[in-house]
């Protein structure tokens, strides 16, 4: 039997609650469901005579797609890459700040900037940068004698997806820095200190005592990112728009041309539903395998 | 403390309110005062009376406002709105990269604005969407009707009803370096395909430069493959008896031979040294950039280079303009920039608005180098743009979103994996067939 005092706690507390509920009921739970609603039905605005319920047509539709094998590959190559290029660059940089060296605060706060550039500026300047005629990155590499001529990184079938990727991770690394120097910085010392006076070297100090406690922090970035960059929609858009040939193009600048270019709505939450699966499934894979390995 | 609580739960409401009052249809039928900060347009404000029976009519813009263009259309707008005690104009300016999918947007949500710009490749989907208002009976009963080329209404109209007006032409025409040209031992530019060719090699050895620019990729590169498709005189899609489309390449062996030899032009280009080979993927940016500083000579291009002439006023000297270089016959890409009238609620107020939109005291302040009228012709380039006005074509009037993307798809099997031009033509004929099918446009379906 609850008391008059927390009869009105509990009151107060769904008073708070309530306009949260909605907005995720409104924003976030019914969007998701008319999604899943829509991948299994005819749904093309430019064809509004074929509709209803669908079966699994839109998917078998989606996989059989020329180059929805291209997509998903170009997903897989974007995202591993470039959350791996963040993490080994965001931990060194991290390391290298966490160090007494002078003007370590202004190298701290100047990190950042790349995060702070919103992408559709970052993306141009890059674009701009690394243009064959004119960008200042070919011209230094050929003066540099790194290239023999001016190439078109963006424009190439075999580099078009790597240079985004090289700037995505320019762009993202500093919340890693950020994030692990942090994490550094709550490190015990003495810990660190007592192993060196056992004998332990800078590597086995940092492989055995400091990477261990940056578990956390790192497992949570990590995911944040993976999610963060598997959806990512805006840098490859702005940068290549998928191309040249589909080189570039990943699952969610496919959903972006079922949806928008073809108006076929159905297929774009199949699609959309699946990329969805294909997260979900990750994560709860890694779960059990957390689970497990904790339980061995 | 129940004061505390019900301030809670006051606040706590007025927040979800407020927020949920910015998803609401800003769609108001009636106004008493109209104000943008954007457009500069303050409508009638001081006249309460009169104000209570105005209309506002929402006119989304591409205007670019930092240009002397964008600002003369927010001034001649405003004159409207002051002449005009009924109709007050709630000008918004966005940007071409976003207008299509906002459109798009409020189109299905039911909340389009009156009238829009827009660009010709959306014509076909939004009259598929069924957003478009039936103008014929209107532009028959306006005086000016004759004014307009007729090629130009021609295209903006579907099964003999005018499902939009025009509001500037992109014409295109073939811009020259003139200087840079008797650099390369030419007094005049190419008048053919093979001409082009044949002087590519000699060009590139006498100047260290390309003759010729294309873009590969992005928008322009379907706008230039439909010319060079139709100067080989081969349709993307025609109208059959029943009324719908077909691409019929694959029914007619010359039909198919004709477009493969267009993809031959174009790898003939790349491997004769006509184009730089980066060309292969350049979008519109890099083609416009580059002629501007000279990189090379000659491209098929619209009246807005003149434009960047300030960029390189040195290097821009020497342009000249001519007929675009043609294969079997002269044909040239006619941008049609449409202005978008949707079923409204004041479609007469809307029709009253594009009249002075299409009129020649605003087109010739605002376009006149593009005007689609025939009266504002100005001279120098808008004169030579507009002759070529006759041998114009555009697009058919069918869903372009997967037809465009497969052109460009071609052009990079083409220029890129380098596969037989028939094969390609063969891929480009079935995915447009395919597209057509997907929104129920192809014929037989």
């Amino acid at each position: 039997m609850l008391t008059l005092r927390e009869k009105r706690a509990r009151r107060i507390a769904i008073a708070f609650i309530v306009p949260a509920l909605l907005f995720f009921l409104l924003l976030n739970a019914f969007p998701l469901g008319q999604v899943l609603w829509d991948s299994f039905q005819l749904k093309n605005l430019l064809n509004k005579a074929e509709n209803g319920f669908a079966g699994l047509a839109n998917y078998a539709e989606v996989v059989k797609a020329e180059y929805f094998m291209t997509a998903l590959k170009n997903t897989v190559i974007w995202t591993v890459l470039s959350v791996a290029g963040e993490y080994a660059l965001g931990l060194v940089s991290a390391i290298a700040l966490n160090q007494n060296v002078i003007g370590r605060t202004i190298f701290r706060g100047i990190i950042i900037i790349p995060w702070v550039v919103p992408i559709v500026i970052a993306g141009m300047t890059w674009t701009w940068m690394l243009t064959p005629d004119y960008g200042i990155l070919n011209i230094w590499m050929v003066k540099l004698g790194i290239i023999d001529q001016p190439y078109y990184w963006l424009g190439e079938l075999n580099t078009a997806l790597l240079t985004v990727v090289f700037v995505n991770i320019w762009r993202s690394f500093p919340f890693f820095t950020i994030s692990l120097l942090a994490g550094l910085q709550s490190v015990s010392r003495d810990m660190i200190e007592a192993a060196a006076i056992d004998g332990a070297g800078v590597r086995r100090r940092f492989w055995h005592i400091v990477l261990p406690q940056l578990k956390t922090v790192s497992l949570t970035i990590i995911f944040i990112h993976i999610i963060w960059t598997a959806v990512n929609f805006d840098f490859i858009w702005v940068m290549t728009e998928g191309g040249p040939l589909h080189s570039s193009e990943t699952l969610p600048i496919m959903i972006y041309r079922y949806a928008m270019q073809e108006y076929n709505f159905g297929q774009a939450s199949a699609l959309a539903s699946m990329m969805l699966g294909f997260m979900v499934a990750g994560f709860v894979l890694y779960y059990f395998y957390a689970t497990r390995k904790n339980r061995g | 403390m129940k004061m505390a609580k019900w301030s809670m739960v006051l606040i706590s409401s007025m927040m979800l309110a407020s927020a949920l009052s910015a998803c609401g249809n800003g769609n108001n039928e009636t106004s008493s005062s109209s104000t943008n900060e954007t457009s500069g347009t303050n409508a009638s404000a001081t006249e309460p009376a009169a104000a209570e029976e105005a209309v506002t009519l929402k006119f989304w813009s591409a205007l670019d406002p930092s240009s002397d263009q964008g600002k003369t259309i927010q001034q001649k707008v405003k004159e409207f709105d002051d002449s005009h005690d009924k109709i007050n104009i709630d000008l918004q300016v966005i940007s071409y990269d976003v207008l299509h999918d906002k459109l798009v947007a409020a189109i299905n949500a039911g909340d389009a604005p009156d009238i829009s710009w827009g660009l010709g490749e959306w014509f076909g989907e939004f009259n598929k969407l069924d957003a478009l208002a039936d103008l014929t009976d209107a532009f028959n009963a306006w005086p000016e009707k004759d004014k307009i080329y007729p090629n130009v209404l021609e295209a903006m109209q579907v099964d003999g009803k005018l499902k939009a007006l025009p509001n500037y032409l992109g014409i295109r025409a073939l811009l020259y370096h003139e200087e840079l040209l008797k650099q390369g031992g030419l007094t005049e530019p190419p008048k053919t395909w093979d001409e082009l060719l044949n002087a590519a090699q000699s060009f590139k050895e006498k100047t260290g430069k390309e003759i010729f620019g294309i873009a590969g990729a992005g928008v322009r590169s379907p706008q230039e493959l439909i010319m060079y498709l139709a100067q080989n005189d081969v349709v993307l899609a025609e109208k059959q008896a029943d009324g719908k489309f077909k691409n019929t390449w694959l029914d007619n062996p010359d039909q198919l031979a004709k477009a493969a030899e267009v993809f031959r032009f174009y790898q003939d280009l790349v491997a004769k040294n006509a184009v730089k080979a980066d060309a292969r993927t350049w979008g519109w940016e890099e083609e416009d950039q580059n002629f501007v500083l000279g990189q090379y000579a000659m491209v098929v291009n619209g009246t807005w280079i003149e434009g960047r002439a300030s960029e390189n006023p040195e290097g821009m000297k020497d342009v000249k303009i001519a007929q675009p270089i043609y294969g079997g016959k002269p044909a040239t890409f006619m941008e049609i920039a449409p202005l978008f009238i949707y079923k409204s609620k004041h479609p007469e107020e809307t029709f009253e608005l594009a009249t002075f939109l299409m009129g020649a005291d605003y087109q010739k302040a605002v376009n006149p180098s593009s005007a689609p009228r025939t009266d504002v012709v100005s001279e120098g380039w808008g004169k030579q743009f507009m002759a070529l006005a006759e041998q114009g074509i555009a697009y058919p009037a069918v869903s372009l979103g997967g037809i465009t993307k497969a052109m460009e798809d071609s052009l990079a099997l083409a220029l890129l994996k380098k596969e037989k031009p028939e094969d390609v033509a063969t891929q480009l004929s079935d995915a447009i067939n395919d597209s057509l099918k997907k929104n129920g446009e192809l014929s037989g379906s």
